[in-house]
């Protein structure tokens, strides 16, 4: 199996969160990854007061103002089915931000155990668990998580879990190899002979340390899972109507791409805008918590 | 050499079981009722028993296992529920439309995404070096569908330079078709002489092909220009600037020959993606191939096709990265030994 | 006949317009053709950076005053392509570490060979040919097959012998030896300290030896240069200098070499730390470490002087050493 470079675990003792803030500010392509990601988290929170609309941006449809171009009274026009269009991009920050959250959510709490227990243990028990993670990793990324959706049945719930479990995988990979490294450490065999129980000593030492390059590698992933959502729904695999999903959006938007170009335009600029955001902020963090990752 | 090929052949084999055991039991075992996943799910509670007699669902899991290996290497993949093909004649079908995408998008992000890491690396931190930087990140984020979209929406609808969709127009496929050579309608009608067809198959192949090299392109370029940055600081491309060597010689044969086995796996993960990717662009462009096949299935619940494109996927997956180990091993003498 | 003169020279790190660092002050140095001159000097005292002055191979976010002379050509303002030409052929270097110093994915003859076509114009056969007969030279066995190894299936004398080879591929006129053996093992670095003196008689060479081992230098060498703190402090015949070493920190130098211990005392060792990169003292940068010190030698400081026929010190209170 081919490696890829995941974000390189940094053993240096966790870093201030405070002068991670103080270095970002320094990186201008950061400081925007990090003002679009808050952007997009206030806009999700916010969503139904923002939206001039937040019926139709949840579903309510307006058959006699359909496919209206951009202009004053929607400025993002509006769909197939007469719904102002910026109230279903902005109320779309919700499902995105919750399934998304989700997907990582699932596969950290699936892959950090199973690497933590491999990292650790060692030995068959290790080589086992890591063959069986490969395996899941020889199938081209999103191809598992389209088939394990289509065959659960077609719903953001469905599509969140069918790529948790694509997506596990390299959680689990990381966290084994952050364990091995500081399963040398002496602290762990200080408290070893202090009579620590394995347990403990996995989630109170060897846990909190993995922790940063956990959460880098969350961040960077973020990017692509939400474009990994949105490709999902996209197809059809995913979110279903009414649901304001970007992807599902883009999907009514592409027939008529060639005339009313707005409805599958800007919910895909969303998708875009936010992916980039988070691709940004990964990498400065990155950057911050390892600067051998070669900038 | 051959020692280590011979036991990543055989790692490679066992993969392969993994992938049939892993395909296998997602088809029986998700579904509620795997029977349905061979005759579709609008069939009648009878014919349900009676498939699921016929096709052995019944039995214990470890035969059926059997079984569908056996299939499985006899070639029977099962049969499309929606055209009623042989799933893996489908498949290969379909095959040189959607390599003829996939190649030709991996060749512009390799062909243009290696000298421009190269270059940025040389000049990083200029104003250059910050744009490329800037439009591989934008590369990496953008969603391929709506890329695919964008694209069409410009160069089709706004400017109308470019067909936006289809593989090939109607007038060329129905009235002056292409000889069939290898399937790659732009080759054959190369090969042919057809240079009407070539301007055809060409003004159609451009927009998707763009569309799906752009992630690649900017995971190549990024990765070139890191890896770059890294080896121009090592030690001996400092002996080489000691010893008088052009500057030319030291970027594009002492650096960059060590800085690709970090672009060939990219590029590798790359041809992965591209796969996928061929779902979302011919899609968009109604590219008659693997992918709108497979985009089909998925939509209609005809599992045979989905398990047979998803095997046929892994397969293609495990291929490439073999493919990129041994080339991995060429370039890197040190690899060889582990 | 003097093949490369430095004169006054001086290296500072820059950065964003700022001066961060005085590496070098001030170097005035010499060396005949064919003879071998040994620059010693602790870690951080600026002998490699003089080295690598004469190939004006500074690094990143240098920037180098006065002239380095060399065979009447001024390096430091060399045009860019004279310089291309001048290095690995009429200047070559011997690196620390070669290990490191090979390219990883070349085997070593290829890495020779690229070495001989650009300097040599050679092709083909001939090419092979003289990769061959250096790398029979510098006594690396059976060089037909050798040169087909990759550099790490070799091992570090094999290594040192294939950048010797290398360097004098190309019959420089100046060899630059960067501390050679000091990755190496005792007995592997005899043997090849013995090879680059019997190569240096044999081709004619002369030798900028960078080492930070008095002994060593006093056996290889004919002069010696003793660098402190960016500055020259002391030059001289290696017998005299070690000998009669005339600047304190010269005489510390000796007196803590393990062949000056006394069975059972501790090895003098000069108390305090080399000045860093921005201290610049009005008087002597070893003042405040040295033994002899008085008021005058932190008021002013003394430069370079000649005391006897091709003999400089740099200290007041040199005849007292």
């Amino acid at each position: 199996m081919t490696a890829v470079t995941v974000a390189t675990p940094s053993l240096a003792p966790s870093t201030g969160v405070r002068r991670v803030f103080r270095q970002l500010r320094r990186d201008p392509t950061g400081m925007l990854g990090a003002t679009i990601c808050t952007v997009f988290l206030v806009t999700a929170a916010l969503a139904p007061l923002l939206a001039p609309n937040a019926a139709q941006g949840r579903g309510a449809t307006d058959v006699g103002a359909r496919e209206l171009a951009p202009g004053w009274a929607h400025l993002f026009g509006t769909d197939h089915l007469g719904r102002d269009l910026l109230s279903r991009v902005l109320l779309g920050s919700r499902p995105a931000l919750g399934s998304a959250a989700a997907v990582v959510a699932l596969a950290v709490l699936i892959g950090v155990p199973i690497g933590l227990v491999a990292g650790f243990r060692g030995g068959l028990l290790g080589e086992a668990l890591m063959r069986v993670t490969d395996l899941f990793l020889s199938f081209p990324p999103l191809l598992l998580a389209m088939v394990i959706a289509a065959l659960l049945g077609p719903t953001l719930l469905h599509a969140a879990i069918a790529l948790a479990i694509s997506w596990w995988p390299w959680y689990a990979r990381l966290t084994r190899s952050v364990t091995q490294s500081l399963r040398r450490e002496p602290f762990i065999d200080a408290a070893r002979v202090f009579g620590v129980r394995e347990p403990v000593i996995l989630i109170r030492h060897v846990l909190r340390n993995a922790a940063t390059p956990i959460l880098v590698q969350a961040t960077i992933d973020g990017g692509t899972v939400i474009l990994a959502i949105g490709s999902l729904s996209f197809l059809g695999l995913g979110a279903q109507p009414p649901t304001p999903d970007w992807g599902l959006m883009v999907a009514d938007g592409r027939t008529t791409v060639l005339t009313e170009w707005w409805i599958a335009t800007f919910p895909g600029l969303a998708i875009f805008v936010v992916a980039l955001g988070l691709n940004l902020l990964g990498d400065a963090l990155r950057d911050i918590l390892d600067p051998r990752s070669g900038r | 050499m051959l020692h280590w090929l011979g036991r990543r052949l055989l790692t490679s084999f066992v993969t392969l079981f993994g992938i049939t055991t892993i395909t296998f039991l997602l088809a029986r075992v998700i579904p509620s009722d795997p029977a349905a996943v061979y005759i579709g799910p609008l069939a009648r509670p009878a014919e349900i028993a009676r498939v699921t007699k016929q096709l052995g669902l019944d039995r214990p899991l470890p035969v059926q296992y059997v079984k569908y290996l056996r299939a499985l290497l006899r070639g029977d993949w099962g049969t499309s529920l929606a055209t009623k093909e042989p799933v893996l004649g489908g498949i290969v079908h379909r095959l040189p439309a959607t390599l003829e995408l996939v190649l030709l998008a991996m060749l512009i992000a390799v062909v243009i995404g290696i000298p421009l890491g190269v270059l940025t690396a040389r000049r990083a931190g200029r104003a250059s070096d910050a744009g490329v930087r800037v439009g591989s990140v934008i590369g990496i984020s953008m969603p391929v569908f709506w890329l695919g979209l964008l694209l069409q929406a410009i160069f089709s609808g706004k400017l109308g330079w470019l067909p936006a969709t289809s593989r090939l127009s109607l007038e060329t496929s129905v009235l002056q078709p292409i000889p069939h050579h290898t399937g790659f309608a732009v080759i054959d009608a190369l090969v042919s002489g057809d240079w009407s067809g070539l301007r055809d198959a060409g003004e159609h192949v451009v927009l998707p092909a763009a569309t799906l090299a752009a992630y690649p392109l900017g995971l190549i370029t990024r990765m070139t220009r890191a890896s770059m940055l890294d080896v121009l600081n090592q030690d001996y491309i400092r002996t080489a600037r000691t010893f008088g060597l052009s500057e030319r010689l030291i970027q594009w044969r002492l650096a960059l020959r060590n800085a690709l086995p970090a672009t060939l796996t990219v590029a590798g993960l790359s041809f992965a993606y591209l796969l996928t990717g061929t779902f979302f662009v011919e899609l968009v462009y109604d590219w008659p191939g693997i992918g709108q096949f497979g985009t089909n299935a998925l939509l209609n619940q005809d599992y045979p096709v989905i398990m047979g494109i998803t095997l046929f996927g892994a397969i293609g997956f495990l291929s490439i990265n073999l493919a990129v180990d041994i080339l991995q091993a060429r370039l890197d003498p040190r690899v060889r030994l582990e | 006949m003097t093949l490369l003169s430095i004169d006054n020279l001086a290296v500072d790190f820059v950065r964003d317009g700022q001066v961060v660092s005085h590496a070098l002050r001030g170097i005035d140095l010499s060396l005949d053709d064919g003879s071998a001159l040994g620059v010693v000097g602790e870690t951080g005292c600026g002998k490699t950076l003089t080295g690598l002055s004469t190939l004006r191979m500074l690094p990143p976010g240098a920037r180098a005053t006065g002239r380095v002379t060399f065979d009447g050509r001024d390096v430091l303002t060399l045009p860019e392509a004279e310089l291309r030409n001048l290095r690995g052929k009429e200047i070559s270097m011997v690196f620390q570490s070669p290990g490191t110093s090979f390219n990883p994915v070349f085997t070593i003859g290829s890495q020779l060979e690229q070495v001989a076509r650009r300097h040599l114009g050679l092709r083909g056969a001939a090419k092979r040919d003289v990769v061959v007969e250096t790398l029979r030279k510098v006594e690396l066995p059976d060089p037909e097959r050798t040169m087909r190894f990759y550099p790490h299936e070799l091992s570090g004398g094999m290594l040192q012998r294939a950048m010797i080879a290398m360097a004098i591929l190309c019959r420089p006129r100046l060899l630059i030896a960067d501390e050679p053996t000091t990755a190496l093992d005792v007995s592997i670095a005899e043997q090849i300290l013995r090879l680059l003196r019997s190569l240096q008689q044999e081709y004619g060479f002369a030798v900028f030896f960078i080492s930070h081992d008095l002994d060593l230098v006093g056996d290889f060498c004919d002069r010696i240069a003793v660098l402190y703190a960016g500055r020259v402090v002391e030059t001289g015949t290696a017998r005299e200098l070690l000998e009669r070493p005339r600047h304190p920190y010269t005489k510390a130098l000796l007196e803590a070499l393990p062949r000056h211990a006394q069975p059972g005392a501790m090895l003098p060792a000069v108390p305090g730390n080399v000045p860093t990169g921005l201290d610049d003292p009005v008087g002597c940068s070893f003042a405040e470490r040295c033994p002899l010190a008085v008021a005058d030698c932190t008021a002013r400081r003394p430069l370079l002087a000649p005391i006897e026929e091709r003999r400089s010190v740099a200290c007041f209170r040199w005849e007292e050493t």
